[in-house]
């Protein structure tokens, strides 16, 4: 009896539970307006992009600003956006853009040459983000301006990829970047959540940690090409693949990148949404330390590039995947296949090349270091323990955070054994791929497994100061040839970019240039 | 509090009388064992601790005889047969790699074992010493000792073990010198109120008065009586620190793959939740029921060997 | 009093000062290259230096430690190279979510673990007592990680109750930012929709996070209440003829509550502490979810920004609770 009240609180408790259960949330359609949920796991901390990129950052970049040129579509071309057209000296060093008429900043001002030659000049001095790309042929000094709308830069050497970079050079409105300069940092302390765009979008609502909201500019100078454009959307952070899968299942969200491959088989065959599948141009492979330790000896690397599990690769992926046949990922631009020499399972040969080396039954330890946390890399690290156990070699899993393995990776003495490294080239030429087994990649992530083969280099050097393509082409082959037989990594494959999509998200554009999640928001459009 | 009787005279017994004589001087200690039984005995709980404890260490000791597929523990894949559910054939399903949840279930005892035992022997190691010598020798020492104590208990553990192993970077060593650098200050300021205590006993005054030596002291007679609430702490914290230890592997910097630890299990297996539940499910029962034995049976050595503070949980 | 309070409040500086110490050594035997980090995976060499010098990691040891107190000084915390952000700013950020939870579980685990508590002791050795007792031992023993992954798979998932994570839905725009906890802020501006919204999704990480400090109030309180019921007063008062909800929940609840008071302080702090793995589970953009994401980055700045943070909020918690312990209880005296 007396035990009641207290009962009664309980029962109280339970009881707004109850209530506040069964309230569901609609989106899609505010005041109106047709918002997009994107669902990511990856923060954009620093939207400047003179200062920062990767995947989350350079979709929101590509909504906010627009570049000379824009790569769309799968095999990626590049196609005029700022620009209308554009010609180079025969000698690849004089590029001359001729921009639109039309294009204007968010804030209403005009975009001109002015613009153009201002915004290179901030990323070449900040010496920041995508300033690699161009640091080596370009100084502020090359670049003229015309007229208000034409450009013209003079690089300093010959170079026949500077095209394909462009579109990740973004235009910036000089007045709004200068307006917030501060003790002559070029406003890079306010860009970081700045908007000094032309783009298609502009920013909203800025939550760091946790949403980042957009909202479409309806009079953008290009005009929408479907009327039924999204109005804005909401880059969404869930860190949860579980939760992403969640998310896109029961409509919270309308777009989620990076569930697992299980999960993607799973949504896809949910009612209500369609998955997308398309080939990458993102290669997986275990770089080797080329000059020490026991993977030193050529015979030990083929032997482990002939004992891997490829099968196991696709099987990961649920079959969403390709393997290499190159050292150049396949639907690169220069890419040839090399599908008779690429090295496949075959434990004899491994063997064989195990008793060239001198140890017959292994009986030694190598590291595999990988990024603490990346799922796919960890289980191709169980592969790797699996098989080389079948050659006697005992295999460590060393986890590390992405700093610390670089930093392990930039020196020989460092370097570990084994790495697993994805590399996304950033730019559609072969130039991209065959400088990462330069010695000036010596270091760098995708440079961890120091090759060391001067020819290869000259060939490289010779190749990206030609300017007809043919002519380099001739070069390109011989790299990937020789490169393959050096076997300085375990040449693995490249996996499908996926999506899952409500089915009324229509327009999508698949381009393998753009990074893993990265989505072009511009032609989105909905459809009930 | 008992404190062991002090056999001074004892050599002076007829050699043939000894054992009576040493039955009848130990008279009290027995008495006080059988009590301690007898209690023991009388909680269900304690028992069902007991009995939890026992089976969590055989476990341990004959895993890899009884489990079905031992190498699955060690790096063996079979990505053919991944996430297959529960059944005759796997018990307790398979994982992503297709590997025997079962097998990694049974096999974790062993992980969890060398966390746990690691832990506390660091944390006793450290904390033991620090605290007898501060609550023995005092004064700046004891300050200073257990000022650098306080700087530890100000934060809670797993923010600093979490900092730590920031530092070091993941793996199961570097989460077991993590959570041994956190553990021990509790340990300093146990054994130093003992201490404090303890040198104000009547006993230990007579002994100093007979001239008996600093060390014989504290080895003779700071120590055994310390050995109650030590032991008492160490059956809690053995739970707690598995606990603990699974918690950084649920967050990624703990223990790393192939070792089939509990925590890092369930760290992957979220990725899987709902559809393939018993990924996550069974390695969570297993921590749960690990910690649980552990603190039940402290909980029942408390009330035998630490009367005082019976009904209070360790904080 | 005054003394008092002087001189805990100067522990408390010290203590930091060697939180600090310690922590600031520990950051740097890390072997990383938090530079390269900043400056993206295809930085040249010369791009890194660039970011090196930005943050102040060409400098030998001894002065950056100097100088990270000089900035601490004037409430600067150093940058983090994952957000890029002021940590002072991103601490300013993400506390009051952490803080938000923090508080709601502990109010939760009174308000459950109080009753209960009583309940017990009133009906010692009967099968509640029992019950809660089996229910408060396995409390502590249940790993949170996991709870909280059960209760979203039976609660969020299975059936739909409950959100799966986060502070607020994705569409609800967050009430006007006074107090930046959102269950007050948007009592305050009557936003009714918004409040249950984040009421919604409050419970399930305040549920977790207080469950294993339920086992250990629960305890506490019952045990307090078993000793104050055996005392003289409560014995006459009963023998007064005054009634026994009466002689329970005027005389023997307040007496009992005054240690249980210790505990519910000391819980704060070890809160905070699991604010790690809830937040990591339930996405809760929360302190203890930026430690780990910096954690897991090597970022150092901000780790030690939430320590100090969490060691201050740990210190001055306990602080009152011993100063509310002496008002309560006229006996104790501060020396």
């Amino acid at each position: 009896m007396r035990s009641k009240k207290w009962c009664l609180m309980f029962v109280a408790d339970i009881g707004v539970i109850f209530l506040l259960s069964g309230m569901s949330q609609t989106l899609e359609i505010r005041d109106g307006k047709k918002i997009l949920v994107y669902g990511a796991r990856q923060p954009a901390p620093n939207i400047d992009p003179s200062q920062y990129y990767d995947w989350s950052t350079r979709m929101l970049q590509q909504s906010l600003y627009d570049a000379l040129l824009k790569y769309v579509d799968s095999p990626p071309k590049v196609i005029p956006w700022l620009a209308t057209n554009w010609e180079a000296s025969p000698d690849a060093k004089v590029w001359t853009f001729h921009l639109v008429k039309n294009a204007k900043f968010h804030n209403g001002d005009p975009l001109t040459a002015e613009a153009v030659k201002f915004s290179f000049e901030r990323t070449l001095k900040i010496k920041k983000g995508p300033a690699w790309m161009l640091l080596d042929v370009l100084t502020p000094e090359g670049i003229k301006v015309v007229d208000d709308y034409t450009i013209q830069f003079t690089l300093n050497q010959p170079y026949a990829p500077f095209e394909t970079v462009l579109p990740w050079w973004y235009i910036m409105n000089p007045k709004v970047v200068m307006a917030h300069e501060k003790d002559g940092d070029m406003g890079q302390e306010w860009m970081k959540d700045g908007d000094a765009g032309s783009g298609p979008f502009k920013k909203k609502r800025w939550e760091h940690g946790v949403l980042y909201e957009l909202e479409a500019v309806a009079d953008y100078w290009r005009g929408w090409e479907n009327p039924n454009h999204i109005d804005g959307y909401i880059f969404k952070l869930i860190r949860e693949a579980s939760s992403q899968r969640i998310a896109i299942q029961k409509g919270e969200c309308d777009i989620v990148e990076g569930i697992s491959p299980e999960d993607f088989d799973l949504v896809a065959k949910m009612p209500g949404i369609y998955v997308s599948n398309d080939p990458g141009l993102t290669t997986f492979g275990i770089k080797m330390n080329n000059q020490k330790g026991y993977t030193k000896d050529i015979n030990i690397r083929k032997a482990i590039c002939y004992a891997f599990d490829y099968d196991s690769l696709i099987k990961i992926y649920n079959g969403n995947a390709i393997l290499e046949d190159s050292p150049f990922p396949i639907g690169l631009k220069g890419h040839i296949s090399l599908k008779d020499k690429i090295y496949r399972q075959d434990l004899q040969k491994a063997k064989e090349y195990m008793e060239k080396a001198g140890y017959p039954n292994g009986g030694f330890e190598l590291e595999y270091v990988y990024v603490q946390g990346l799922e796919e890399e960890r289980k191709m690290g169980l592969v790797l323990i699996d098989n080389l156990g079948k050659l006697g070699i005992k295999v460590k899993m060393v986890p590390l955070t992405w700093p610390n393995m670089v930093a392990r990776g930039s020196k020989v003495d460092t370097s570990p054994d084994m790495i697993a490294i994805f590399a996304t080239p950033v730019f559609n030429d072969p130039d991209v791929v065959a400088y990462q087994y330069h010695k000036n990649s010596w270091g760098k992530y995708y440079g961890t497994a120091h090759y060391n083969n001067p020819e290869v280099w000259k060939l490289t050097e010779q190749a990206r100061v030609i300017a007809d393509f043919d002519e380099r082409m001739k070069y390109y082959e011989q790299i990937q040839n020789m490169i393959l037989e050096d076997a300085p990594e375990v040449f693995g494959m490249q996996y499908n970019r996926r999506w899952a999509f409500r089915d009324y998200v229509k327009g999508f554009v698949f381009c393998p240039m753009r990074f893993t999640g990265e989505i072009d928001m511009y032609p989105i459009y909905i459809q009930k | 509090m008992k404190q062991k009787s002090i056999p001074m005279y004892a050599e002076h017994a007829n050699t043939s009388g000894f054992w009576t004589q040493w039955k009848e001087e130990h008279e009290s200690f027995f008495r006080d064992v059988r009590l301690s039984f007898y209690l023991f005995s009388r909680s269900p709980l304690s028992l069902i601790g007991m009995v939890l404890v026992g089976a969590f260490f055989l476990i341990a000791l004959i895993g890899p005889w009884i489990v079905p597929y031992p190498e699955d523990a060690t790096g063996a894949v079979h990505m053919s047969q991944k996430l297959t559910a529960p059944g005759s054939q796997f018990w307790f399903g398979t994982d992503e790699m297709g590997r025997d949840v079962f097998t990694r279930v049974i096999l974790g005892t062993r992980v969890s074992l060398k966390i746990g035992l690691i832990i506390i022997c660091a944390a006793m190691g450290i904390g033991v010493p620090l605290g007898i010598t501060a609550g023995y020798v005092g004064g700046w020492v004891n300050e200073t000792i257990m000022r650098i104590t306080d700087i530890f208990l100000a934060i809670p553990g797993l923010i600093l073990a979490l900092a730590i192993i920031g530092a070091l970077g993941p793996g199961i060593t570097n989460s077991m010198i993590a959570l041994s650098l956190v553990w021990w200050p509790g340990y300093v300021r146990l054994v130093q109120g003992k201490t404090l205590s303890l040198k104000e006993e009547s006993f230990i005054e007579a002994a100093l008065s007979v001239g008996a030596g600093r060390a014989r002291i504290i080895f003779l007679h700071i120590l055994p009586n310390c050995t109650s609430p030590i032991i008492v702490k160490a059956s809690m914290d053995m739970g707690m620190s598995i606990l603990a230890a699974a918690g950084l592997g649920f967050i990624g910097v703990g223990a790393q793959p192939p070792a089939p630890e509990w925590g890092a299990m369930i760290s992957i297996a979220r990725n899987y939740l709902p559809n393939w539940w018993w990924y996550a499910l069974f390695p969570g029962l297993a921590i749960f029921v690990t910690v649980l034995g552990f603190n039940l049976l402290g909980d029942g050595f408390r009330d035998i060997l630490d009367p005082q503070s019976r009904g209070y949980y360790r904080e | 009093m005054k003394r008092y309070i002087i001189k805990r409040l100067l522990l408390i500086f010290l203590t930091l000062f060697g939180l600090i110490t310690v922590v600031f050594l520990i950051s740097r035997v890390a072997p990383g290259d938090p530079a390269r980090l900043a400056a993206g995976p295809d930085a040249t060499e010369e791009m890194v230096e660039v970011m090196r010098k930005e943050f102040g990691l060409d400098r030998p040891l001894i002065v950056q430690y100097l100088s990270y107190f000089k900035g601490l000084a004037s409430g600067n915390l150093g940058r983090s190279i994952r957000t890029r952000h002021n940590v002072i700013d991103d601490l300013v950020q993400f506390f009051p979510a952490t803080f938000e939870l923090t508080v709601f579980s502990l109010l939760l685990a009174v308000v459950l673990a109080i009753p209960l508590g009583v309940l017990c002791a009133v009906y010692r050795d009967r099968f509640l007592d029992h019950a809660a007792r089996v229910f408060s031992v396995s409390g502590m023993a249940l790993p949170m990680f996991w709870l909280a992954l059960m209760l979203q798979l039976f609660l969020a998932l299975k059936f739909d109750f409950l959100p799966l994570g986060g502070r607020l839905g994705l569409l609800t725009e967050p009430p006007t930012k006074i107090t930046h906890l959102y269950l007050v802020d948007s009592l305050l501006t009557g936003n009714w929709a918004v409040f249950k919204d984040a009421l919604r999704h409050i419970l399930l990480p305040a549920f977790v996070l207080c469950f294993p400090a339920l086992a250990s109030i629960i305890r506490v309180n019952r045990a307090e209440m078993l000793e104050v019921l055996s005392r003289d007063f409560i014995v006459s008062a009963r023998a007064h003829g005054i009634s026994k909800i009466r002689t329970i929940g005027q005389y023997a609840l307040k007496n009992a509550l005054i240690p249980t008071m210790t505990m519910i302080g000391l819980r704060y702090g070890w809160m905070l502490g699991g604010t790690i793995l809830v937040e990591t589970v339930f996405d809760w953009p929360g302190i203890g979810l930026y430690a780990v994401q910096s954690a897991v980055y090597s970022d150092f700045q901000p780790i030690i920004g939430v320590t100090l943070l969490i060691g201050i909020n740990f210190m001055v918690a306990n602080l009152i609770i011993d100063l509310i312990y002496g008002i309560l209880d006229p006996r104790v005296r501060y020396e």
